[in-house]
């Protein structure tokens, strides 16, 4: 999210920018926890599934502890892969998406990878003394952390509109396109490929 | 003699002679009455079978036909429902509670009951059901709905998490006795 610079037009005074609100600590620890769901659940599933492979193979026995270090390793990889993808990409993984925050540099712009993987290097930084990294969150005025700090970045809202009224916007306008100058039957076929556009149209018409 | 022993004499000596003129009139009119009861019997017969005939032909449909599709019939029978006398008459059923009665009746009779049991053992309501259950608006209602719900769910959690950042924030200032600080609001740029 960018910050908005006042900007006058026509006359008018400018408006005040958008002011970001900088998300505290429970939203995130919410936020991690819906990440550290996802990451647990896909790598359970997939260590399943090499542990069914492997069991066919019979490998020797003292392949089993350099297996269990290359799962370990593989597992960290994945974890912060996870995290410096979609911190570097678009600033919000699937748990800060639930919960409409996302990680933004300092100017406002979404976190490029280096800075991102610095950025996981603090979580775990801040996680170790028994998580002491996570307290300046509580009394930063931009609710920053250790992590924060270290990388340059902070946590602000991102307000956007969910699955569903995205959806409904989306097949409004829709809708409202086919509508011009369209008879019924010909709104139809241009809605009829939708299911929820047609269910739309079916109520209105 | 007084008056009254007069017209009593002359009444028994007429009294045969007026008994006599009734049965001629009647031996006279008997014949006639006959024919008047055959005459109207025939009458009778032959109207009943211009009735059948006229019910067995397809004219009588042909004339309904015409006379129900007629605009000036069906204008007058729009034209009387949409009357007043039409509301009134619906009213005073309703006021009077016949209609009730009638619902009373239906219910009671058991039909109602019968009705929805041969309805439920019916395939085709069953047919019907997995049509609509199946058609494109319903399910594009139903996930809709089920997305809506996942809404308003993640709105309130969002809420509540927002809430419960600013009563930690608050209970840890309390716990050192700090201010809250008043920071920039937003992201400065290049810092």
């Amino acid at each position: 999210m960018s910050a908005t610079a006042p900007t006058a037009h026509d006359g008018q005074p400018a408006a005040p920018p958008s002011e970001p609100r900088y998300v505290g600590l429970a939203t995130r620890a919410i936020g991690f926890a819906l990440d550290a769901a996802v990451i647990n659940v896909v790598a359970i599933v997939t260590a399943l599934g090499v542990s069914l492979i492997l069991s066919i193979l019979h490998l020797p026995s003292s392949l089993h502890g350099f297996l269990t270090g290359l799962a370990g390793a593989a597992y960290v990889v994945w974890a912060v892969g996870y995290f410096v993808a979609f911190w570097s990409g678009t600033g919000q993984t699937p748990g800060a998406r639930v919960m409409q925050i996302r990680v933004l540099t300092a100017g406002g712009t979404v976190a490029g990878p280096r800075r991102a993987l610095l950025r996981c290097a603090g979580t775990l930084l801040a996680a170790l003394p028994l998580f002491a990294g996570f307290v300046p969150i509580l009394f930063d005025a931009r609710r920053r952390g250790l992590q924060d700090r270290l990388s340059g970045t902070v946590v602000v809202e991102a307000r956007q509109p969910s699955i569903a009224s995205a959806r409904r916007a989306r097949m409004r306008a829709r809708y409202e396109e086919a509508k011009v100058g369209a008879s019924p039957t010909e709104l139809g076929q241009a809605l009829r490929n939708d299911d929820t556009a047609r269910g739309l149209y079916e109520r209105q018409v | 003699m007084s008056s009254t022993d007069r017209s009593s004499t002359t009444a028994r000596l007429l009294s045969p002679l007026t008994n006599i003129g009734g049965r001629v009139a009647a031996g006279t009119l008997r014949p006639l009455a006959g024919v008047a009861g055959i005459a109207a019997g025939v009458g009778i017969g032959l109207e009943r079978r211009a009735v059948e005939r006229v019910l067995d032909s397809d004219e009588l449909e042909r004339v309904l036909n015409a006379t129900v599709n007629s605009a000036p019939v069906q204008s007058a029978l729009v034209q009387a429902t949409q009357s007043e006398a039409v509301d009134r008459l619906v009213d005073g059923l309703f006021e009077s509670g016949v209609v009730d009665r009638l619902m009373d009746r239906l219910l009671d009779s058991g039909a109602l009951d019968r009705f929805l049991v041969r309805l439920l053992s019916s395939e085709g309501l069953w047919r019907l059901i997995d049509e609509i259950a199946a058609s494109p608006a319903v399910t594009a209602a139903i996930s809709q709905q089920g997305l809506s719900f996942a809404d308003q769910v993640g709105e309130e959690m969002r809420g509540r998490s927002r809430r419960a950042d600013d009563w930690v924030e608050r209970a840890a200032r309390r716990l050192i006795h700090r201010q809250p600080t008043v920071g920039p609001t937003q992201p400065q740029p290049g810092t």
